[in-house]
C-alpha cells in the first residue's frame, strides 16, 4: 500500500464516521419529530377525510367531512369572526406597536424601564391576561364605569354580541404590541443616523423624516409583523376560552375554539381535522402572500 | 410562521442600545418632550393597570367587589392567598408546571443543540432533506397536528401523564433551526483544532460546543421555559384530571366554576410570580428569545 492509498482511505473512514455521528445526533430529534410533527402532519391531512373517534371504528369518509363543513353556518360563522377578530386586532397592534417604538426609539432617561413595561404583558399568560380583562370588561367593572362616566353605555362588552370581538381585540392589543414593539425597535436601530441627520440639514420637519426616511426602512420589518400577527390572530384560543366560551350567542365563535370543541367536547376528530386543515390553508395563502410582495420588494 | 419569516426574525433579533449619543437635533425640543412624556406615561398605565388590578384585587377579602373603591390598596387582607397557598391543588399545578416546563427546556436544549451541532458541522447523507423537513414543519399550524398528537399519546396511555404532557413538545423545530444557524456562525477554526487533537465526539460536544453554545443556551432555554409555563392548549387536552392540571389549566377551571376573583387572581399572581422574577433578572433573554422565534407562550 502507497502513502497516498493510506490516506485515501484514512479519508474514507473519517468520512464515513462523521456520516455515522451526523446520523447518530439528529436521530433523537428526528424521531420525536417523525412520532410528533411528521405523522400528525399527515396524519390531521388525512383524518379530515375519515369518521375517527377515539375507541371507535375508522371508516373512510372521503369529502364527507368536507362538504359538512362547506353546509356548516357555525363554520362559516367561526370563519367570519375570525377574520373580522384579525382585520381588527392586526393592524391596530401593529399601530400600537409602530407608536409606542418610535416614542421608546432616542435613548433618554427611563426609556429603558418604559420598554421593559411595555413588553411585560409578552411575557404574561393568555390566560392570566383573559382573568384579569374578563373582570375589567364586567358589568360594573372599569371600563363599563368608564365608558358611564363619559356618558357611554356602560353594560358589560362580553355579554354583549356587537362588542364582545373588539373587547377580545383590546386584550389581543395589550398582550402583542410590546412584541411587534421590539421587532420594529431592532429595525429602528439599523437605519443609519446620517440619513436623518441629512434631511434634518435640509430642513424636512419630523413628519417628512419619517414618512421618507423612516417608514420605507421599516417596511420589510412591518410585513414580517403583518404576517406573524395574522397567523396569531387566526389560532387565537386562550382568551376565548377563558373570557367568552365563544358566546354570547356564539358571537365570539372562533376556528381554533370550534375545533376544540368538535374534538374535545364532541370527539368528532374527523371533523375537527377538517377544521384543521381549513386553518392550514389560511395559514399558507398568508404566508404565499408574504413571499409574493417581498419577491416583489427585491 | 414560515422559514423565511423565521430568518427575517433572526435578523431583526438582537435589540442593540443604541450607545452612541444621538445628534442632539434629531432629539425632541421641549414641546416634542413633554408630549412623549405624557403619551409614555398614559401607556405605561393602561399596560400596568391589568397588573396592578391583578395583585390589589388579590388582596381583598372575599366579598362584593366595588367599583372604585376596590381599586384602592387597602385594607389589606391575606385571606386569598392563605386559602390558595393552603391548597393542595394549587401546590399541585405549581408542581406539575414546574415538571412540564423544567423538564422540556433541558431535554429541548439537549436534543436540539445534538442536532445542530450535526447539522451545522457534520456531513451526512439526508442531510438538507432531513433540515428542511424540518424547518417546513415551522409552517404547518400547531392546531393541525394537535389531534393526531392528542391521539398518539391517549392510544400509548399518556393522557394524564407527565410524558404524555412532555414528550410532544420535544419536537421543537424552531430550536434545531436557531442552534444550527449560531453554531454554523462559529469560526471553523475551533472546531479543527480539536479535530486535530484527536477529540471523541461525545467530549466534543460536551467539552467544545456546549460552552461555546452557552449565549444561545440561555436565551432558548428562557423562551422555551416561557412557553411552557404559560402553554394552554396542550395541557387542557392532555391533563384532564384535576391533580394533572398546570396552573394555566387549573386557574382557568377555577374561574369556569366561579371562584371567588380574589382567590383566582391570587392564584394568578403565584403563577405570576417566578416569570416576573425571571423577567427582572434576565430581560434581555425574554426579549431576544421571544423576537428570535417570533411566537408568545
Amino acid at each position: 500500500m502507497t502513502v497516498s492509498d493510506t490516506a485515501v482511505a484514512s479519508r474514507r473512514t473519517s468520512r464515513r464516521r462523521e456520516a455515522r455521528v451526523g446520523l447518530l445526533f439528529v436521530l433523537p430529534v428526528f424521531l420525536f419529530f417523525l412520532a410528533f410533527r411528521f405523522g400528525p402532519a399527515i396524519a390531521g391531512g388525512v383524518l379530515a377525510f375519515t369518521d375517527y373517534t377515539i375507541g371507535a371504528e375508522t371508516s373512510w369518509t372521503g369529502l364527507e367531512n368536507l362538504r359538512r363543513l362547506a353546509d356548516d353556518p357555525l363554520f362559516w360563522r367561526a370563519l367570519r369572526t375570525t377574520l373580522i377578530y384579525s382585520v381588527l386586532a392586526v393592524p391596530l397592534s401593529i399601530l400600537a406597536a409602530l407608536g409606542m417604538a418610535l416614542l421608546v426609539r432616542r435613548s433618554f432617561r427611563g426609556s429603558r424601564l418604559f420598554r421593559s413595561i411595555f413588553f411585560l404583558p409578552v411575557v404574561t399568560s393568555l390566560v392570566l391576561a383573559g382573568i384579569v380583562f374578563t373582570w375589567i370588561f364586567s358589568a360594573g367593572g372599569p371600563w363599563s364605569s368608564l365608558l358611564g362616566s363619559v356618558g357611554l353605555p356602560d353594560g358589560s362588552w362580553l355579554s354583549d354580541t356587537t362588542l364582545v370581538v373588539p373587547a377580545l381585540v383590546i386584550v389581543a392589543v395589550w398582550t402583542r404590541f410590546g412584541f411587534g414593539m421590539l421587532i420594529l425597535l431592532a429595525r429602528l436601530q439599523d437605519i443609519p443616523r446620517e440619513l436623518e441627520e441629512a434631511a434634518l440639514t435640509d430642513g424636512a420637519g419630523p413628519w417628512h423624516r419619517f414618512r421618507y426616511i423612516v417608514l420605507p426602512e421599516l417596511t420589510p420589518a412591518l410585513f414580517f409583523l403583518a404576517v406573524i400577527e395574522t397567523t396569531m390572530s387566526f389560532q387565537v384560543f386562550d382568551t376565548v376560552y377563558v373570557m367568552t366560551g365563544g358566546g354570547p350567542a356564539q358571537s365570539s365563535y372562533m376556528l381554533v375554539f370550534q375545533l376544540y370543541d368538535q374534538a374535545f367536547r364532541y370527539f368528532d376528530f374527523g371533523y375537527a381535522s377538517a377544521i384543521g386543515l381549513a386553518l392550514f390553508v389560511m395559514t399558507l395563502v398568508v404566508a404565499l402572500i408574504q413571499r409574493l410582495t417581498l419577491g416583489r420588494d427585491r | 410562521m414560515t422559514a423565511l419569516s423565521t430568518s427575517a426574525a433572526v435578523e431583526a433579533a438582537p435589540v442593540r442600545p443604541d450607545r452612541r449619543r444621538p445628534y442632539r437635533a434629531l432629539q425632541p425640543g421641549r414641546g416634542g418632550r413633554a408630549v412623549r412624556a405624557v403619551l409614555l406615561f398614559l401607556g405605561a398605565v393602561v399596560t400596568l393597570f391589568p397588573f396592578y388590578a391583578m395583585v390589589v384585587l388579590s388582596l381583598k377579602p372575599t366579598g362584593a367587589i366595588t367599583m372604585p373603591d376596590s381599586l384602592l390598596p387597602w385594607p389589606i387582607s391575606t385571606e386569598a392567598y392563605e386559602r390558595v397557598l393552603g391548597a393542595e391543588s394549587v401546590l399541585r399545578w405549581t408542581l406539575n408546571t414546574a415538571v412540564y416546563s423544567i423538564v422540556s427546556v433541558v431535554a429541548v436544549l439537549f436534543l436540539a443543540s445534538l442536532a445542530g451541532y450535526a447539522f451545522a458541522r457534520k456531513r451526512f447523507p439526508g442531510k438538507e432533506v432531513m433540515f428542511w423537513s424540518f424547518i417546513a414543519m415551522i409552517m404547518v399550524p400547531y392546531h393541525v397536528t394537535l389531534i393526531p398528537s392528542f391521539i398518539v399519546i391517549s392510544e400509548a396511555g399518556g393522557v394524564n401523564t407527565y410524558w404524555g404532557l412532555i414528550l410532544p413538545t420535544l419536537a421543537n423545530a424552531q430550536a434545531v433551526f436557531l442552534m444550527r444557524q449560531f453554531i454554523k456562525s462559529l469560526p471553523d477554526e475551533l472546531f479543527e483544532a480539536a479535530m486535530l487533537d484527536g477529540c471523541s465526539e461525545w467530549r466534543m460536544y460536551t467539552t467544545m460546543v456546549l460552552p461555546l453554545i452557552k449565549p444561545i443556551l440561555a436565551t432558548l432555554g428562557v423562551f422555551v421555559f416561557l412557553w411552557h409555563w404559560n402553554d394552554f392548549l396542550w395541557p387542557l387536552i392532555v391533563g384532564q384530571s384535576s391533580d394533572m392540571r398546570t396552573l394555566t389549566t387549573g386557574l382557568a377551571s377555577l374561574n369556569a366554576e366561579n371562584a371567588p376573583l380574589n382567590i383566582v387572581l391570587a392564584g394568578s399572581v403565584v403563577a405570576f410570580v417566578p416569570i416576573f422574577m425571571a423577567y427582572l433578572v434576565g430581560q434581555r433573554y425574554f426579549t431576544e428569545g421571544v423576537t428570535m422565534t417570533g411566537v408568545k407562550g
